[in-house]
């Protein structure tokens, strides 16, 4: 499997579980379904461009903290948007990037390897 | 290279490899076989029985040397090596169990024993060995293992008189000289010393000795052959000899 | 005739047991071990400036035949190149008769010294696995080695494993050209620890590559007895590899180098069947981290959900 598709793979897997989990906070529980596609989407855009880069560059910290950044950039954006929740939204958004960011770099095969 | 002329035997093929063993021929019908089997079975071990005598049987030096010569005259007129059967023990251990019984019997029978039999014009050295005995005696070995030690001991020291002998006999006495200098009395003295003291090449100092400790070591393996009676006796042999070990 | 004091027999005795190499281009420095039929020698190349180890067949008499067995055994490993069979550089008489080889000098430590020295399981199984494949090389061209044992690989300096001692291999399918030294059919060749059953028996027209694998099974059982834990998994491989009937072991060193990689990797092992608790342990423990992330990421949605609702 490419590490661009397990980044994709966690990304959505990652977005749907934030997103689901807007349903313990009754005030945005009616935009519940526009807020796990939005999460999702996030989700998969963090774990394409991580992805990426992990193809490019093999190297487990930098991975890491490219990850980093990008799940806080994006959920950032998404908390700007929202115009609130910003610690419930950027904290977890890094945290998935972290976890993309780690597990793109150790899975996953590059094309020299699966030559 | 070697110098085909430092080599004292010749080389190996044409070495003859001594096939004849003592043991076997001492079982011999014709009594001319039997005799000189037996004159090597005695030149191995009458020193090393004498001292196992005086040791373990407390016999003082008369009564040992009259009990040594005793044991090896009845062995050569009742034939006692011909019941030797090498599959149950080494030949060493059957002389020494021969000789044990003997010595018993001897002091049973509270006699003199009278010196003679075919013995008697053997040149027996028993003083050279008595004072050995005095000056070298083991308190902390037991009287087989001395027996054994001892005999180790012989052997090497009729190997070396043979080597010397043998040298002599072939005009290669530097041989034997370098190899009493460099094995036998100074550890410490290099080949360039004896060199300059033998007035030859450092390289010829070490050919010569490489095929002194050749034939040396062929001397000591023929006498080995000669007083073991099976091809796995002399490797066994070997081994406590040498170092060597058997198949 | 002049006393020998117990020093000076010594010597004689060092003097006579020492190979000759005047007729050689190596020079004699000491003396590494000695078994079986042979003692092995340190020595010097004066020629490509470099120590060689001379195995010297140490019999007090040279028959044909056992000169004959030497030439074989030096044929043997010759023939194997490959980087954890020793390489042998020479063969030869000395002017004593004694016929010796000359092989590359491993510095390092056996087996069983490097297992003493507290190395981990990993170190110990990547070992392993390379002795695999150098046995593995030999029996892809016909050798059997029929005495593999820890005392007969080596470690050396730089981790490389070599594989020694080839003294009672065999070559398959061709009895005669053996450098086995015993001579009597029935004869049990081998060390006892590590010697399969058909070879406990005296079988030899029955011993073939899964004896040896019987061995390396033995070894592998050598280097995990010591540890702490042992997975079931490293258990069935021992047990599968040293099956009584020869059929029911690996059928190859390979397949056995292979299982011992993926035990490495936390991947399943052919030699055992894991039900689906173990198999989801072994997941977990190899994906320890990434499990550790999704529980941290996890029990902090969870604190955030229970800090929003206060």
């Amino acid at each position: 499997m490419s590490k661009p598709l397990i980044g994709v793979i966690l990304g959505a897997v990652l977005g749907v579980i934030d997103g689901l989990t807007a349903w313990f906070t009754p005030a945005v529980r009616n935009e519940l379904g526009g807020i796990v596609i939005g999460s999702t989407i996030k989700g998969i855009i963090a774990g394409i461009a991580i992805g990426f880069f992990a193809k490019k560059f093999q190297s487990l910290p930098i991975g890491i903290v490219f990850g980093v950044l990008v799940g806080a950039l994006l959920a950032a954006l998404v908390a700007i948007m929202q115009g609130g929740y910003y610690l419930e939204i950027i904290l977890p958004g890094t945290l998935v990037g972290l976890i993309v960011g780690f597990a793109t770099q150790k899975y996953g095969t590059t094309p020299a390897a699966a030559n | 290279m070697i110098d085909p002329d430092t080599d004292i035997g010749g080389p190996l093929h044409k070495f003859p490899a001594t096939n004849h063993s003592a043991i076997i021929n001492a079982r011999s019908d014709d009594r001319l076989v039997r005799r000189r089997a037996f004159d090597t079975i005695l030149a191995s071990y009458w020193k090393p029985a004498y001292k196992y005598v005086r040791l373990k049987w407390h016999a003082d030096n008369e009564d040992a040397k009259d009990l040594t010569q005793g044991f090896f005259a009845s062995a050569f007129e009742k034939n006692y090596f011909a019941t030797y059967d090498a599959r149950k023990a080494s030949f060493q251990t059957f002389l020494r169990t021969c000789l044990d019984g003997f010595v018993a019997n001897e002091r049973k029978a509270g006699q003199r024993l009278k010196r003679g039999g075919d013995i008697d014009h053997y040149q027996l050295d028993f003083a050279a060995a008595e004072d050995e005995l005095a000056a070298h005696a083991s308190a902390s070995l037991s009287p087989e293992d001395y027996f054994h030690r001892e005999w180790v001991r012989w052997m090497f020291t009729l190997a070396v008189d043979a080597f010397r002998q043998r040298c002599e006999e072939s005009g290669r006495i530097v041989h034997f000289q370098l190899f009493e200098r460099y094995d036998l009395i100074d550890d410490e003295v290099s080949y360039a010393s004896l060199a300059k003291e033998f007035g030859l090449e450092p390289a010829t100092v070490n050919n010569y000795l490489a095929a002194a400790r050749r034939d040396f070591r062929r001397i000591v393996l023929e006498k080995l052959r000669e007083i073991t009676a099976t091809d796995e006796e002399f490797r066994i042999e070997a081994r406590s000899l040498l170092g060597v070990d058997p198949q | 005739m002049k006393w020998l004091s117990d020093e000076k027999l010594n010597r004689l005795r060092t003097v006579v047991s020492q190979p000759d190499f005047s007729a050689t281009k190596y020079t004699f420095v000491k003396e590494l071990g000695r078994g079986g039929m042979g003692a092995v020698y340190l020595a010097e190349d004066p020629e490509l400036d470099r120590l060689v180890a001379i195995k010297v067949l140490n019999t007090p008499e040279i028959t044909e035949d056992l000169r004959n067995r030497m030439v074989r055994e030096a044929q043997i490993i010759a023939r194997l190149e490959h980087p954890g069979i020793v390489p042998v550089h020479d063969v030869g008489t000395l002017p004593d008769g004694r016929i010796y080889y000359a092989m590359k000098y491993v510095r390092g430590s056996r087996l069983d010294e490097y297992a003493a020295q507290s190395a981990s399981l990993r170190d110990r199984l990547r070992k392993f696995q390379a002795v695999c494949d150098a046995v593995a090389f030999a029996h892809a061209h016909g050798v059997i080695h029929r005495d593999l044992k820890p005392q007969n690989i080596m470690i050396g300096s730089f981790g490389e494993v070599l594989v020694l001692d080839w003294g009672i291999a065999k070559i398959r399918d061709d009895p005669r050209a053996s450098a086995a030294y015993q001579t009597n059919d029935g004869a049990v060749i081998g060390t006892q620890n590590y010697m399969s059953p058909e070879q406990a028996r005296g079988q030899i027209d029955q011993v073939d590559e899964r004896s040896d694998i019987y061995a390396l099974g033995a070894v592998l059982y050598f280097l995990l007895n010591d540890q702490p834990k042992i997975s079931k998994a490293a258990h069935a491989i021992c047990s599968k590899a040293m099956a009584s009937a020869k059929e029911d072991r690996y059928a190859t060193a390979s397949e056995l180098s292979d299982d011992t990689g993926r035990l490495l990797d936390a991947e399943p092992v052919s030699a055992y069947r894991e039900s689906a608790f173990e198999r989801v342990s072994r997941w977990v423990s190899k994906n320890r981290f990434l499990v550790l992330l999704v529980l941290a990421y996890l029990l902090m949605r969870i604190f955030l959900i229970f800090t929003s609702r206060r």
